[in-house]
């Protein structure tokens, strides 16, 4: 028997030893399969994960613009409505000085624009502009200002004086409708504050 | 008399005025309904050219010239140090209380705060003898600055027939007076910008002024009195450079002027300074800093006279038989500005539009520098150091400001972009910079520190040099090419680059080495070198040399050693000795 | 403000170049604005440079087209050129003189502030310390931008540097802080579609509305671009100094600002500087750049990115150059990363933001912040000195570390430097990137880390 129980025992060996293989390397494929498994859940966790903060990001995103774009028109709207009520009390205050009466007080206002023309140009040889309505104004003062002549010629303007020198180098424009003009600016704040602005 | 006149003609910073017969060259005169500040620069007939120190905007002819019969001065007395002043010594401080956060115009200061007291040790009595300069008491400024007050040096001194006895006066108080003038003389005196203070003889320069940088000690040295220049593109460390010199410089004061430069950076000393320490005193550095700055927005005939401004601050300081550093950051934008001047007063331009008189300007510059005796007595000595920067277009040492500088001084620190790229800091090209004290000072640190120096100062550069010409070999062929020797000089020359040259200032420890630490290392790694030479010698590879773990404490010790530890340099030696013994060891086996 | 005008003058002696010589004027101010008047009634718009001996020259911004000696006429205006303010200058777009080009009325001022403003006293200087995050990894790692610095981009022609101030105005935020940047985006003498790209980009990410647009285009007159930025600078003031906003102010293309300087130049017939720019072409770069900054006991802050194009790609040329002596560092682009198709293409060897230094840091970004970057920086300049050494000996020359660079240099590029133009990187990421890189190399090559962030961050890849 001594040599059939050898070789039996080498057989024995020799399956135990396959057996086993066979068992690792199931029990390996198991554990590399439950890895895969295990690895596809985080990565599929770390996927979905992504997709939702990417998905959030762009809705952030989405709302801000929308939100800033929306603050913006309702902004833009309201500076719109504003400068509209500026422009009409404007236009109320423009209708209130062309109608307004060329009294004494306005007399006196010519005058002190016509000082004023005087000093700014430098020389009193001046000739003077007008509108139809302030003519007769400005030629009743010409008395106080010698070398100053009247121009014929009418000028389109609410009120107030155009003055140039004789040669015809310098001009200074101190119509109502110039005095405006620069102040526009300051005037839109005043009555914007009025809307609370 | 002074001058009334009135403006003709306005552009920029340049004014004409006529009317101005009476007004004297460099004269400073009240310009305008602001009163603005200017100086007469040039004077044809009655018509005078007036430089502006603020913005002309709004200026019309016709507005008012007013002359103050005084040239540009400055004001000496205590309360300068710490100060930070503007290019005609207006404290910012009090502008900014006068004009908020933004500079206004038409403002007028004081210097200093006339009101203070300080407490006055006379130091002669009534009948001594005193000449101009002569000091005649002191008074403690700040912590690290005593401050003698001395007889103005355009005052006749005399004999004393009054002084005032010890005690707490303010700076208006008549100290005391002399025999041969009426004048008075106070805590403080007047002195113009444009007039190099006097002084009895002058001395060369033989002691380094120690700035705690190794490439400038150890390699490229300045001497106290002397003069350097710091060329360099933008981006190569010039600010950061002088900041350091400004910072760890072995002189008692230091004047730093901002002149045409950033406005953080002044902002920076001003943050910085005030919690640094002296590593000598331990005192904060602000107690011996004046500040001028005049940055790149502000008007530029102020920038012009920064210079003068600070340089004759520096001299006052001197005269009191103090070591000065004057740190001007940068001299190209002085240059610019006398370039703007002259192009608005139609001059004939020389090279890219500078005055034919950018050179001469250059040299008096410079040659406020020195080490002198002062006048009167007792005797002091006392130094300014010029170190200016050069802010060259395009990084280019041939353009005109530059190579005029080049002329008149004798220290030239190059920076280098290319190095500056690679983030080797501070960018000082070695191949490039150069230094004239070098002889003057050897004798220095041979007594102070020791024998040896100038052999391995020698050695080391001789290292560099070598490797700069072997260099130009493996660009071409490839480091292979080399016998070992010859790597050994590339390995060293290496070494000596990160271990030595480069110094990193922002580092707590290697922002400040002291000569003894720069000695140290400039020993450990020549003898690293003769070591490795004779190992090579004696048959060792250049591979067993490189793998020496020693090499990379020696590399990391300018970081890792401060200088109370020293004697760590000691045992590094030994490692060295012993490594190299380890390699003989596995040859003869 | 008064209701008094000035002087209207009509004795032009010459017209040259952008500039009118106004004669028989006897008080006309330096700096002075100036309305000049056409025959047809056309107003432009210019300033006094010169003024005395009856005679002033004013400098058109508007040009000098179709005006006559004897038809125009030049009104002195009694102030210099002033920018109404106000918080409704937000989402609006203005030309390059500041008036409304988007169909909205004028804003209604609070404030008219002079343009050219004042210089900051350098003693009222807040030193800028505050880390702005970008999101784009080469800025925020190494090149690190701070409330308060001026830090311009030198680029190229065709480069993409507006696609990366886009990103930048988009993305920059400070950490820890809800504060929000208002942007100021001054579109000097670039193309319409740069300018649109520009503006689309802040539309979609909601920015417009707390942005402001002044545009001078490419058909726009020259000389008004002298004026751009300044309006565009004195808005930004504003909002920073008045009302305590985070304010950055990108200027793009600056060249072209440089260039209508050295128009005006030619023409006063002034000594030229190098390549013909004038010899104050520092000083009135300065008075731009200089306008960044931060106040002591003031809550906003003027953050400056200019954006200019260097000529030839020549960083030597004077507007980069003297840009770069005025500003707190540069943002340069690279010519070979932009042809490889790198974004942000920028060389970090040139580039270098000056303040990164008190900007970062524990408490701020990181501890290892500052150094890790430089081990990026001196791993990175070691790789280009090996890509070079590999062009002559080739790669198989190399010895081992050798290699281990030549990866880093690759690494650098693909994985740190390069990413999308949507893409919004936290400084933590940014880092750990910077860390991904020099982990390339064996530990004993980090020699500007310290051991203790060796230890920390350093994985052997």
């Amino acid at each position: 028997m001594g040599s059939d129980s050898a070789l039996e025992r080498t057989v024995e060996k020799i399956i135990h030893n396959t057996e086993e293989q066979i068992l690792s390397n199931l029990k390996q494929a198991l554990k590399s399969s439950q890895d895969a498994l295990a690895n596809s859940h985080v990565s599929l966790e770390q996927e979905y994960d992504r997709i939702i903060s990417e998905g959030k990001k762009e809705a952030e995103k989405l709302e801000k613009q929308i939100i800033g774009n929306a603050d913006l028109d309702s902004r833009n709207k309201q500076l719109v409505l504003i400068e509209e009520s500026i422009e009409k009390v404007f236009d109320k205050a423009i209708k209130k000085i062309q109608d307004a009466d060329r009294n004494s007080d306005y007399s006196k206002l010519i005058s002190s624009m016509l000082e004023e023309s005087i000093r700014t140009i430098g020389t009193p040889d001046i000739i003077i502009q007008t509108n139809s309505k302030d003519k007769s104004v400005v030629q009743s003062l010409l008395s106080k200002f010698s070398g100053a002549t009247l121009s014929n010629d009418v000028i389109d303007c609410l009120g107030g004086i155009k003055v140039q020198s004789k040669d015809g180098t310098m001009k200074f424009d101190n119509t109502i409708d110039a005095r405006l003009e620069r102040l526009k600016p300051l005037i839109r704040k005043d009555i914007a504050s009025k809307f609370g602005r | 008399m002074a001058a009334k006149g009135k403006i003709i003609w306005v552009s920029g910073p340049a004014v004409r005025a006529d009317g101005m017969s009476d007004a004297k060259m460099y004269e400073t005169v009240s310009v305008g309904n602001a009163k603005l500040i200017g100086e007469v620069i040039r004077l044809t007939g009655d018509t005078a050219f007036i430089q502006v120190y603020e913005s002309t905007s709004g200026l019309k002819p016709g507005e008012p010239v007013i002359g103050t019969g005084n040239p540009l001065s400055v004001l000496l007395g205590p309360g300068i140090i710490g100060q930070i002043y503007d290019g005609i010594q207006r404290p910012l401080k009090d502008l900014a209380a006068k004009s908020g956060s933004f500079i206004g115009r038409g403002i007028t200061t004081t210097p200093v705060d006339m009101t203070k007291k300080y407490k006055f040790k006379p130091l002669v009595k009534t009948g001594d003898e005193v000449k101009p300069g002569s000091v005649i008491g002191s008074v403690k400024e700040t912590d690290l600055i005593d401050h003698s007050i001395m007889v103005p040096p355009d005052h006749p001194g005399g004999k004393i027939t009054k002084i005032v006895s010890e005690g707490d006066y303010d700076l208006e108080t008549e100290l005391a007076t002399t025999s041969e003038s009426k004048i008075p003389i106070k805590m403080y005196h007047m002195w113009p910008v444009r007039k190099p203070r006097p002084y009895k003889s002058r001395y060369d320069p033989t002691v380094p002024l120690l700035t705690g940088q190794r490439v400038i000690d150890t390699f490229f040295p300045i001497a106290k009195g002397g003069t350097g220049s710091i060329p360099g593109a933008f981006g190569t460390g010039k600010t950061v450079t002088l900041h350091q010199i400004a910072k760890w410089a072995d002189s008692q004061v230091v004047v730093y002027i901002g002149c045409g430069e950033r406005g953080n950076e002044m902002t920076e000393v001003l943050v910085e300074f005030p919690h640094l320490k002296d590593p000598r005193t331990g005192k904060p550095l602000m107690d011996r800093t004046v500040l001028v700055a005049n940055t790149s927005n502000m008007p530029v005939a102020a920038r012009e006279a920064s210079i003068y401004t600070g340089v004759t601050i520096a001299e006052y300081y001197r005269d009191m038989g103090k070591d000065v550093v004057l740190v001007a950051d940068s001299t190209s934008r002085w240059a610019e500005a006398l370039r703007e001047m002259s192009g608005r007063l139609e001059e004939m331009p020389a090279e890219e539009g500078y005055p034919s008189y950018l050179a001469s300007r250059l040299a008096e510059f410079y040659e406020r520098a020195g080490r002198v005796r002062a006048l009167g007595s007792p005797d002091r000595d006392g130094s300014v150091t010029l170190v200016g920067a050069v802010s060259p277009s395009g990084g280019d040492f041939t353009e005109p400001v530059t190579t005029h500088t080049m002329r008149f001084i004798k220290t030239f620190w190059a920076l280098d972009a290319k190095l500056a790229y690679s983030r080797h800091y501070p960018s000082i090209n070695w191949m490039n910079s150069y230094s004239g004290y070098l002889a003057d000072i050897g004798k220095w640190w041979g007594d102070n520190v020791s024998k040896e120096w100038f052999e391995l100062r020698s050695e080391a550069y001789g290292i560099l040099q070598r490797e700069d010409t072997l260099k130009e070999i493996v660009r071409l062929l490839g480091p292979e090419a080399l016998p070992d020797e010859e790597k050994l000089i590339l390995e060293v020359a290496r070494m000596i680059k990160i271990g030595i040259l480069q110094q990193n200032s922002f580092d707590d420890v290697d922002t400040y080495c002291s000569p003894q630490k720069q000695l140290k290392l400039l020993k450990l790694l020549v003898e690293f070198y003769r070591q490795g030479q004779k190992a090579l010698k004696d048959g060792a590879s250049l591979a067993d040399i490189r793998a020496m773990p020693v090499i990379a404490t020696l590399l990391k010790a300018r970081m890792e050693i401060p200088d109370d530890q020293i004697a760590k340099l000691d045992q590094i030696e030994t490692t060295i000795a012993d490594e190299f013994k380890r390699i003989g060891v596995k040859v003869t086996n | 403000m008064s209701a008094q005008g000035g002087v209207q003058y009509s004795k032009i002696a010459e017209i040259k170049g952008p500039l009118v010589v106004v004669d028989g004027v006897d008080s006309a101010a330096f700096d002075e604005l100036v309305e000049i008047q056409t025959t047809e009634g056309e107003r432009r718009l210019g300033k006094v440079l010169e003024v005395g001996n009856g005679k002033a020259i004013v400098q058109v911004f508007e040009g000098t087209t179709g005006l006559s000696v004897s038809g125009t006429s030049a009104k002195f205006m009694g102030k210099v050129m002033e920018m109404p303010v106000s918080e409704e200058v937000l989402g609006r777009v203005f030309d390059g003189l500041g008036r409304p080009i988007d169909g909205l009325p004028d804003p209604i001022a609070s404030k008219f502030l002079d343009i050219n403003g004042e210089p900051m006293n350098p003693e009222q200087r807040e030193y800028p310390r505050d880390f702005i995050q970008t999101g784009v990894s080469v800025i925020d790692g190494m090149l690190t931008l701070v409330r308060g610095q001026k830090l311009p981009i030198f680029s190229g022609s065709g480069m993409s540097h507006n696609i990366l101030a886009a990103q930048i105005a988009r993305q920059a935020a400070v950490v820890g802080t809800t504060d929000e940047f208002a942007v100021v985006f001054a579109a000097i003498g670039v193309q319409y579609s740069e300018a649109e790209y520009f503006k689309r980009s802040l539309e979609e990410s909601g920015a417009l509305k707390r942005s402001v647009l002044f545009l001078n285009l490419a058909d726009d007159p020259a000389i008004e671009r002298i004026i751009t930025p300044r309006v565009a600078l004195t808005v930004a003031e504003y909002l920073a100094y008045d009302l305590g906003m985070h304010v950055l102010v990108i200027l793009t293309d600056m060249t072209n600002y440089a260039e209508a300087l050295r128009e005006i130049s030619a023409a006063r017939e002034e000594v030229p500087g190098r390549k013909g720019y004038p010899g104050y072409l520092y000083t009135d770069l300065s008075t731009i750049y200089e306008r960044a900054g931060r106040l002591h006991g003031r809550k906003g802050s003027v953050t400056q990115m200019p954006i200019l194009t260097m000529p030839s790609d020549d960083i030597t040329h004077p507007i980069p150059d003297l840009t770069g002596y005025i500003t707190e560092g540069q943002i340069v682009l690279g010519r070979d990363l932009f042809r490889q198709g790198v974004y942000p293409p920028v060389n970090i060897l040139m580039s270098l933001s000056r303040i990164m230094k008190d900007g970062i840091g524990e408490g701020r970004t990181r501890a290892d912040h500052q150094e890790v970057s430089n081990q990026n920086y001196d791993a990175y300049s070691r790789s280009q000195e090996v890509r070079a050494l590999a062009g002559i000996v080739g790669k198989a020359g190399l010895t081992g570390v050798d290699l281990k660079y030549l990866e880093v240099g690759d690494s650098f590029e693909k994985d740190f430097l390069t990413q999308a133009v949507d893409e919004n990187r936290t400084i933590e990421e940014t880092l750990s990137l910077q860390w991904k890189v020099v982990s390339l190399l064996p530990k004993n090559e980090l020699t500007k880390v310290k051991d203790k962030f060796i230890d920390q961050y350093y994985k052997e890849r």
